[in-house]
C-alpha cells in the first residue's frame, strides 16, 4: 500500500459554547454566571486519502465538515486525535507544509479588495517563493482554464461573485499545492459557473495529480468530481467508500420507472409491484426493495405486456440517498 | 524577504492610491488635536506673562509641531484593524500562508507614512510659521532624532500588536485599545510636554512606555533635552522595544493557540 497523503486517526474537536435564554432576566444572570456547554463538532473520525484522489466530504450543516477541513489545513487545534498531511502535523503550520497546501473557502476572500488580482498574484508568488518560470506557467494555465484574461486587471471589489471565485481559485493555486481543501467552492454561483468550476477542478486534478478533499451542498459537484465520498453527521463518520456504492449501502431500495402507453399511467394500479411515488406524463415511478427489484421489474414487463413502452431500474438520486441518511440519523437520534 | 517586501509595497501603494483623499483627511485630522493643545497652551502662557515652566509660546509651537510629525511617523492602527480581521475571518487566510501576518501591517504602516508625509510637512510648516516656532535643536539633535523616531515607531507598533492580540481572547479589543489610547493621551506627551507634567505624573510617565513612543522623539527634535540626556532616552527606548518584542513573541504564540483552539 502506498503512503497516504492525508491520514486522520481519531480526530476530535470539542467547542465550548456559551448559552443563554432569551429575555432581560437571563441576560442579567449571564453577566454573573455563564452557562457553557461542550459541543462535539468532530467526534473522533478516522480515514486516509491516497495521492491524487478527489474525495467528497458530505454532511448536513453543522456535521463537522468545515471544522475537519480547518484542522487538516492547520487553522484549528484538535481536542484529540492525530492527523498527518504530506507527512506534516497540520496545526504546527510549518512553512514547508503551508507552501504545499491550500484551503479555499467559497464564502471567504483572501485577495486584497482594492487592487487587481494580478498584483495579489505577484505578492503570493513572492510569499510562496514561486520561481518566475513556474509562476508564469501556472498562471498561464490557470488563466486558460478559468478564463481569467479580462478579470485579473480589475480591482477585486469590481468583480461579480462568480468572477471573484474564479480569481480566488487562481490565488489559492498559484503555488501549485499538492493538497487542496475546497470548502463549498461553488456556493452562491449560478449553474453555468458551477459547471465551469467543476470542470476546472477535475482538469486541475488530472493535470497536477493534486489530492483534493471537497465539501459541497451541491450533489452535482460531488457526482462530477468524486469517485469516493466520506459522509459525516454529528461529527461521526457514517460512510467512507465509492460514491457508486453509497446508494447500495445507504438506500435499501431501487427506483423502477415504467412508461405506459395510451394514458394508462394515470389509472393503472401498480401498488402490487411497489410503492408508487409519482405519476406524470405517462410514467409511473415505483420504489421497490433492492433485493426484489429485478423480479418486480420482470413481472411488470410480463404482466403489462404491450401497455408498457419502456422500463428502467435505477438507484435513487444521490440527493435522495443523502437526505435519507441524514433524516434517518435525525430520527435515530430522537428515539 | 526583500522580494516579499517589495511585492507587498507595490500592492499596498496601489491600495493606498485608491484612498488618496481619505489619507489626506486622516492626516489633517491627526494634526487638529495637537494644534488645539498648542492654541490652549499659548493662551495659558500668554495669561501667565508668556511662560509656563521652561516653555514659552514659541517653545510650545516647536514642541507640538514636532509632536505632530512624530505622531504621524510613529502611530499605528493595528489594534482597530486586527479586531476587524478576526471578526470577519480575514486573519485565517493570512495564518495559512508561509509569512507572519505582522509583515503586512509593517508595510501598511510604512506606506501610510510615505503617502502622508509630504502634505504633513507642508501643513506643519504653515503651523510653525503661524506660531513662530523656535527649535533649539543642534545637528546632533537632528542626528539623534532619526534613531529616536524609528525606535518610537517600533515601540508604538509592537505595543499596538500586543494590545491587538487581546482580540484572540475577546472580540471587543476596541475597548482595550481605547483604554490604551487614553493612557497614551496623558503619558505620551500629547496633553502636555512631559517636562510640564506635575511631579507624580511626570515620574509615572517616565516609567511607562508611552512617552518613549511620541514625547521623547518630539523633545529631541525640538531640542528640549541636551544631547547626553537624549542618548540616555534613546537607550531606554531601545530597552522598551526589546521588552515589547519579547512580549509579542509570547502573547502571539499563546494567542494564536487560543484562536485556533476555539474557532478560527
Amino acid at each position: 500500500m502506498t503512503e497516504p497523503i492525508i491520514e486522520v486517526q481519531g480526530l476530535r474537536k470539542t467547542f465550548r459554547v456559551t448559552e443563554r435564554q432569551e429575555g432581560l432576566a437571563a441576560t442579567l444572570r449571564s453577566f454573573v454566571r455563564r452557562h457553557r456547554r461542550d459541543v462535539n463538532a468532530v467526534a473522533g473520525i478516522t480515514f486516509r486519502i491516497e495521492a491524487g484522489e478527489v474525495v467528497g466530504f458530505l454532511g448536513p450543516n453543522g456535521a463537522g465538515k468545515t471544522t475537519t477541513l480547518k484542522m487538516l489545513s492547520g487553522l484549528l487545534y484538535p481536542t484529540a486525535g492525530e492527523a498527518h498531511v504530506l507527512g506534516f502535523v497540520p496545526w504546527r503550520r510549518e512553512n514547508a507544509y503551508l507552501q504545499q497546501m491550500t484551503l479555499l473557502m467559497g464564502n471567504r476572500t483572501q485577495l486584497v479588495w482594492d487592487i487587481p488580482a494580478a498584483d495579489s498574484f505577484r505578492v503570493l508568488q513572492e510569499i510562496y517563493r514561486v520561481p518566475e518560470h513556474s509562476f508564469r506557467k501556472t498562471l498561464g494555465e490557470l488563466t486558460d482554464l478559468l478564463e481569467l484574461q479580462e478579470l485579473v486587471h480589475k480591482p477585486v471589489r469590481n468583480l461579480s461573485l462568480g468572477e471573484r471565485m474564479k480569481v480566488e481559485f487562481a490565488a489559492g493555486l498559484i503555488q501549485s499545492p499538492r493538497v487542496a481543501f475546497l470548502d463549498e467552492p461553488t456556493i452562491g454561483l449560478d449553474i453555468s459557473m458551477q459547471v465551469r468550476i467543476r470542470g476546472f477542478v477535475a482538469e486541475y486534478n488530472r493535470r497536477t495529480g493534486a489530492t483534493i478533499l471537497l465539501t459541497s451542498h451541491y450533489m452535482d459537484d460531488v457526482v462530477a468530481l468524486c469517485r469516493r465520498v466520506i459522509v459525516i453527521h454529528h461529527g461521526q463518520l457514517l460512510y467512507d467508500g465509492p460514491l457508486a456504492d453509497l446508494a447500495e449501502r445507504m438506500a435499501p431500495y431501487k427506483i423502477i420507472t415504467a412508461t405506459l402507453r395510451d394514458g394508462a399511467a394515470a389509472t393503472a394500479d401498480l401498488a402490487a409491484y411497489g410503492t408508487v411515488t409519482a405519476r406524470d406524463e405517462g410514467r409511473v415511478t415505483l420504489k421497490v426493495e433492492r433485493q426484489i427489484a429485478p423480479e418486480r421489474a420482470a413481472r411488470l414487463v410480463n404482466e403489462l405486456g404491450d401497455n408498457l413502452a419502456d422500463i428502467s431500474v435505477e438507484d435513487p438520486p444521490i440527493e435522495e440517498v443523502i437526505d435519507r441518511v441524514f433524516s434517518e440519523e435525525r430520527v435515530g437520534a430522537a428515539t | 524577504m526583500i522580494e516579499i517586501y517589495r511585492a507587498l509595497f507595490v500592492g499596498q501603494i496601489q491600495a493606498a492610491s485608491q484612498y488618496r483623499v481619505q489619507s489626506v483627511l486622516w492626516m489633517l485630522f491627526s494634526v487638529i488635536r495637537p494644534v488645539i493643545f498648542l492654541a490652549a497652551w499659548v493662551a495659558v502662557a500668554n495669561a501667565q506673562g508668556g511662560q509656563v515652566g521652561s516653555y514659552d509660546v514659541r517653545d510650545f509651537a516647536a514642541y507640538y509641531v514636532a509632536l505632530s510629525l512624530v505622531s504621524n511617523l510613529a502611530t499605528s492602527w493595528n489594534a482597530y484593524d486586527f479586531e476587524f480581521e478576526i471578526r470577519m475571518g480575514r486573519l485565517s487566510p493570512k495564518l495559512l500562508r508561509p509569512l507572519h501576518p505582522i509583515h503586512y501591517a509593517v508595510v501598511e504602516n510604512i506606506v501610510w507614512k510615505m503617502t502622508t508625509i509630504i502634505p504633513m510637512l507642508i501643513v506643519l510648516g504653515f503651523v510653525a510659521a503661524t506660531f513662530d516656532a523656535r527649535f533649539r535643536s543642534t545637528p546632533a539633535h537632528l542626528a539623534l532624532f532619526v534613531p529616536s523616531v524609528v525606535l518610537g515607531a517600533s515601540l508604538a507598533f509592537l505595543a499596538g500588536w500586543v494590545v491587538a492580540t487581546t482580540a484572540f481572547w475577546t472580540t471587543r479589543v476596541h475597548a482595550v485599545s481605547t483604554l490604551w489610547d487614553r493612557a497614551a493621551f496623558i503619558f505620551a506627551g500629547q496633553i502636555a510636554p512631559l517636562a510640564l507634567l506635575p511631579g507624580a505624573l511626570q515620574t509615572i510617565a517616565l516609567v511607562l512606555p508611552f512617552g518613549y513612543m511620541l514625547g521623547v522623539p518630539a523633545e529631541i527634535l525640538q531640542g528640549a533635552v541636551d544631547v547626553p540626556t537624549a542618548m540616555v532616552l534613546i537607550v531606554v527606548q531601545a530597552v522598551w522595544v526589546g521588552i515589547f518584542y519579547a512580549l509579542l513573541q509570547v502573547v502571539w504564540r499563546v494567542g494564536v493557540r487560543q484562536y485556533t483552539g476555539v474557532g478560527a
